[in-house]
């Protein structure tokens, strides 16, 4: 380290350096005789300022060179990178899951009922030959009779209306009840 | 201080001032390094260690007082530090912004050890805190003796200098004049100035030169 290299070094100490001067002060090859200079005088300015050495068993330059050497990077930007891609490469799959809860819950809330799902729905507790007529109802048969048998004309006008408007409240407020309201539209065109 | 070293003639500042002085100072170089270590560049960021482990070590050893704890925590800030400089905006001084990630540390340290924080310090005594007095309180004999051979030394090592060279020394580092504040008082040129302080600087470093190596052993 000539002469030179150690004037700009004590330049630095008082800022009085100049960008240029820096720059080629640190591109020197032997940077570990620019840091032995540089901390023996900074060990002289604790000693005239303090009127001893800030510390002279503190010396933590070696630690941090090993563990940002052999650690997790070289310079400081492609740390945060590495970490971003990471979050990012399990961000995928997750939105993914969640954009199909998405898709099949509102699917399932929508009325995407299969046929054998509705008919096993709507067969439950009747006698097995019902239920056959039922399940054939769930693919285009008429329904009059499933239930609505033997009901004189004026039960079946109350039943069919309370149905109706319960039909109707399920498919406008809970945005789920189409399919009830068109089976029970299509039983009214039915006949019934 | 300027008289505690012989130099009647000098002029004094008052310590506002100097102080005033000393941290613009500090900061300019610090930003100049730090700009270097955001693009990579390692020897800059080494500088930094070496300029403010001491600084580190004591702030983190108002809150931790094992020594070996301090120094691992001390080295855990600077690879904080290294790992969020691009994070370092500038609003700050460096060292300010150091401060606040050694006292993070050493807390978290404190709570991860299910301890709570003992000590307390905030950004304004980051400029002022008094460098290593924790640990100085542990020094040895031995220690205390070599600290009052190098102080002596110190001084044969100033009174030793010429006359040209100590002035332009002493204002400098006692009343943290800038070069040309030193220059128009000494009637010289700024890089005369420059030279001298740095002539003045080796002059001490080979009379202290031994004894700051055995200090480190």
């Amino acid at each position: 380290m000539d002469d030179r290299l150690k004037e700009t070094l004590s330049a630095m100490m008082d800022d009085e350096a100049d960008e240029l001067s820096v720059r080629r002060l640190l591109s020197h090859a032997r940077q570990d005789e620019v840091r032995s200079q540089w901390q023996r005088w900074q060990q002289v300015r604790d000693l005239m300022h303090q009127g001893n050495l800030a510390d002279d068993r503190v010396d933590v330059s070696a630690g941090v060179r090993e563990a940002l050497d052999g650690g997790f990077h070289k310079a400081p930007g492609p740390v945060a990178s590495t970490r971003r891609g990471r979050e990012r490469n399990w961000h995928w799959p997750a939105v993914a899951m969640v954009t199909l809860a998405l898709v099949v819950g509102f699917g399932a809330g929508a009325g995407w009922e299969s046929a054998d799902t509705s008919a096993s729905v709507a067969n439950a507790g009747l006698p097995s030959e019902k239920a056959e007529g039922i399940a054939s109802e769930a693919v285009g048969e008429p329904v009059q009779e499933v239930a609505l048998q033997g009901l004189d004309e004026e039960q079946w006008e109350q039943v069919s209306r309370y149905l109706l408007e319960h039909a109707q409240h399920n498919s406008v407020g809970a945005g789920r009840g189409s399919v009830g309201y068109a089976r029970l539209v299509s039983a009214s065109g039915a006949g019934y | 201080m300027v008289a505690h070293y012989g130099n009647p003639g000098a002029p004094s500042m008052t310590a506002d001032t100097e102080r005033h002085k000393e941290e613009n100072s500090e900061s300019q170089t610090d930003l100049q390094l730090v700009k270097k270590v955001r693009h990579g560049d390692r020897p800059a960021f080494d500088l930094l260690v070496v300029k403010y482990q001491s600084r580190v070590a004591s702030i983190i050893s108002r809150y931790v007082y094992d020594s070996q704890e301090v120094m691992d925590l001390t080295q855990e800030t600077f690879v904080k530090a290294y790992r969020a400089i691009d994070r370092f905006r500038g609003d700050s001084a460096f060292y300010t912004w150091l401060y606040r990630i050694a006292v993070n540390t050493a807390k978290n340290f404190l709570e991860s050890r299910g301890r709570r924080p003992q000590g307390s310090a905030d950004a304004v005594d980051a400029e002022n805190y008094d460098d290593g007095s924790k640990l100085r309180d542990n020094a040895s004999p031995e220690k205390l003796l070599q600290r009052d051979q190098l102080q002596e030394a110190l001084r044969e090592a100033i009174g030793n200098l010429p006359e040209e060279l100590r002035s332009a020394f002493l204002l400098r580092e006692y009343d943290g004049l800038s070069y040309e504040d030193i220059a128009g008082i000494l009637e010289c040129p700024i890089g005369t100035v420059r030279s001298r302080i740095f002539r003045a600087r080796d002059a001490v470093d080979r009379h202290l030169g031994p004894l700051l190596n055995d200090s480190r052993t």
